[in-house]
């Protein structure tokens, strides 16, 4: 069974230890039980774009939907037995030491073929030719909620959409998400691992799916691919560049050449994307 | 041949439901998969006893008679879906061969039984299991195992726990749901995942417990007998695996706790404190059972199953459940309270307090404290936990305080204590009962 990972700090987190970054072991030991499918880092937070269309208009934000707190860091798709491996495999992250991996489950549709993987096969291996950004579909609290409550194709659903992201070759893969109640949360806190339930509030924005984008025109087509999606009227388009990881490196090494990039928006703003001066 | 008696039908219906209601649910989880056509299938199964029992007798074998009809009518259920018959159809030709055709093998056969390095564990444990399992929200578990092992239905369940029944019904579909499209195993776990996963299914018993506890206090009229429930289900957990030295604890703390039940009110419905009860009243029986379960499991049991937590329960320290168990026991055996041997339960609050940092356990350790070294001593403990604001609006610390006071002489202290306590008060027996003690104060 198929679950997304997301990474993020959390509410309780403790400061990252680059020493204790194993996140290379861990790579190397979901690949070789054959578990992993894909799994990217994402630039931070300053470096998200949020995208929403509301009465025919496109309002584009610099930063992310969310609280920093709650902003995702990276995401992994795995094919896991059942949530008790899913478990198992997120307790091990790094991530899992000092914030909190979210387990979430993809909707199964009726209709797809048994041996359908939501990444292609080989993906991982192919390098990127244009610039990449994960999508992620926010359902906001008295927003529509479109198709991307688990349910069934509606009319105005993303359906449309994917086809034409397929077919521009813009979009790899992507897939919608359970609702939150189906979430399971892991942390790593004093050697035990604490599984605890999504604990869903009604009033807090949620993500209901995601897709990975390749794009040629920077940022700037990015938001045109993002406006067109059906949930950027009823809720909101996170857009976030991947920062992809050698997983290999010195995470000391990294963490320290990076501490400069982190607190900087290297992605132009919005206002510089779409007026074409960051070209 | 006789024709039974309608009331030995009902009697034999009301023991099969209460033997066999969770065999038969948890044997069709694992064979369809499907929550809710195992379920249908089981209730439809009783109520077909309740029509062909009367009328052809009661079968030799009652749970064997359920099973196979509860089998074949998910396998209607799901033929007429169309979907997983082949499946199902499968199982029952394997089930034919298999040693379940003489009918389903004593629990304890099979919990203890190693078949290729995994223990064969009954189904029932899958089903514990899976219900207590912790991606779960705590609310779904307490409703699903009553729902699913204890078979209890959803508007008892509602009534007990006070929310609507649609509340309750949700809660459970909700639960179901998350099992399914979260990809929530069906088994027992793993040995190296086996003792948290234990503690997990022995939270919600003690839960269930608890609030049948409180519910005593209150309305309990109407209510289901949610502590006999706990009790019920502990026994079961114990019968599947008699190894697992906290959960024996915890069905003896719900046993030596139970038995004091019909002592703990008066026949006003005012609550009795510990002291003044009247021990010929405690049930006998319940305590025996309680007391033995907490001696030490014999070597037979030991080594049935290595995997087990607990096996080791002679080298490794004490659990909560047996702490909390011991402290009860050592009341049970008190033929009076001033019998009470203090020091034994201050030694089971400290290593309780060791395990786990826990104002209500620190509020415990007081008083008895201050029952074993003198007054004094507890009013120190409490004076440091109340300075301490974890209890800030808790009307059983200043109860405490006035308690202690009172038996120290400083009657207007206690006075004062009291009427805080009286005015933090949650139920109305909990504050009749301090304005009886604030009343005796003024008279003596």
């Amino acid at each position: 069974m198929e679950y997304a990972l997301f990474y993020a700090e959390g509410a309780d987190a403790l400061p990252y230890v680059p020493a204790d970054d194993n996140v290379g072991e861990w790579v190397d030991e979901v690949e070789a039980r054959g578990v992993s499918e894909y799994g990217e880092r994402l630039r931070p937070e300053q470096d998200a774009t949020t995208v929403r269309v509301r009465g025919g208009e496109v309002l584009v934000v610099d930063g992310p939907f969310s609280e920093s707190k709650e902003s995702i860091g990276g995401f992994d798709v795995i094919d896991a037995r059942d949530l008790d491996e899913a478990i198992e495999i997120a307790s091990k992250h790094p991530v899992a030491a000092f914030g909190r991996v979210e387990i979430r489950p993809f909707v199964r549709w009726p209709d797809a073929a048994p041996d359908s993987r939501i990444v292609p096969a080989g993906f991982a291996d192919r390098p990127a030719s244009g610039r990449r950004y994960l999508i992620l579909v926010v359902v906001e609290p008295g927003g529509e909620r479109a198709a991307a409550d688990g349910g069934e194709a509606e009319e105005g659903g993303p359906e449309a959409w994917v086809r034409e992201m397929d077919d521009r070759g813009v979009r790899l893969f992507g897939e919608i998400l359970r609702a939150p109640a189906d979430a399971t949360f892991v942390r790593r806190r004093h050697g035990e691992v604490l599984v605890t339930d999504g604990g869903f509030a009604e009033s807090k924005e949620w993500i209901a799916g995601f897709d990975l984008i390749e794009v040629q025109g920077g940022l700037a087509e990015a938001i045109e691919v993002a406006s067109k999606h059906p949930m950027a009227r009823g809720g909101a388009i996170e857009l976030r560049p991947l920062w992809p990881l050698d997983v290999y490196e010195d995470h000391v090494a990294r963490t320290e050449r990076e501490a400069a990039e982190r607190g900087l928006r290297l992605e132009p703003t919005a206002t510089e994307a779409l007026a074409g001066v960051a070209r | 041949m006789t024709i039974p008696l309608a009331p030995e039908v009902a009697a034999a219906l009301r023991d099969a439901y209460a033997a066999e209601w969770a065999r038969v649910v948890a044997t069709l989880i694992r064979a369809t998969g499907d929550w809710d056509v195992a379920e249908d299938a089981a209730a439809a199964a009783f109520a077909r006893a309740a029509e062909t029992w009367p009328r052809d007798g009661i079968p030799r074998n009652p749970g064997a008679w359920l099973t196979t009809t509860a089998r074949n009518l998910a396998l209607d259920r799901l033929r007429r879906r169309g979907v997983e018959a082949d499946k199902v159809r499968e199982w029952i030709a394997m089930e034919e061969l298999s040693r379940w055709s003489g009918g389903p093998p004593d629990p304890a056969d099979l919990a203890g039984d190693a078949l290729g390095g995994e223990p064969a564990w009954d189904d029932r444990l899958r089903l514990v299991f899976t219900c207590a399992h912790p991606a779960l929200p705590m609310e779904s578990r307490v409703a699903l195992t009553l729902r699913t092992v204890g078979g209890l239905d959803t508007g008892e369940i509602a009534r007990a726990f006070h929310v609507p029944e649609a509340t309750m019904g949700q809660r459970i579909s909700r639960a179901k749901r998350k099992i399914r499209h979260a990809g929530i195993p069906y088994r027992v776990p793993t040995a190296d995942l086996l003792p948290e996963r234990l503690d997990g299914v022995l939270a919600v018993l003690y839960l269930i417990a608890n609030e049948g506890y409180l519910a005593s206090h209150g309305d309990a009229l109407l209510r289901l007998d949610l502590a006999a429930e706990a009790i019920r289900l502990a026994r079961l957990v114990v019968a599947l695996m008699p190894d697992a030295d906290e959960a024996r604890a915890l069905l003896a703390l719900m046993l030596l706790q139970h038995a004091r039940s019909a002592a703990r009110v008066d026949a006003a419905g005012d609550l009795v404190p510990l002291p003044e009860q009247d021990r010929s009243t405690w049930d006998a029986a319940q305590l025996a059972e309680g007391l033995a379960l907490l001696a030490p499991a014999t070597n037979a049991r030991r080594s049935a199953t290595p995997s087990a937590p607990g096996q080791a329960a002679a080298t490794r320290p004490p659990g909560p459940y047996r702490l909390q168990a011991e402290i009860q026991a050592v009341h049970a055996r008190a033929r009076t309270a001033d019998e009470t041997d203090w020091p034994a339960i201050v030694a089971r609050y400290d290593a309780l307090a060791m395990l786990a940092d826990s104002p209500f356990v620190a509020l415990n350790r007081a008083i008895a404290r201050g029952m074993a070294f003198g007054p004094q001593t507890g009013l120190d403990d409490l004076a440091l936990l109340e300075a301490s604001g974890r209890l800030a609006g808790y009307h059983l610390l200043p109860a405490a305080q006035a308690d202690l006071l009172r038996r120290q002489g400083e009657t207007d202290a206690a006075a004062s204590r009291y009427r805080e306590a009286i005015a933090l008060a949650r139920t109305t027996p909990e504050r009749r009962f301090l304005e009886r003690r604030l009343a005796e104060l003024h008279v003596g």
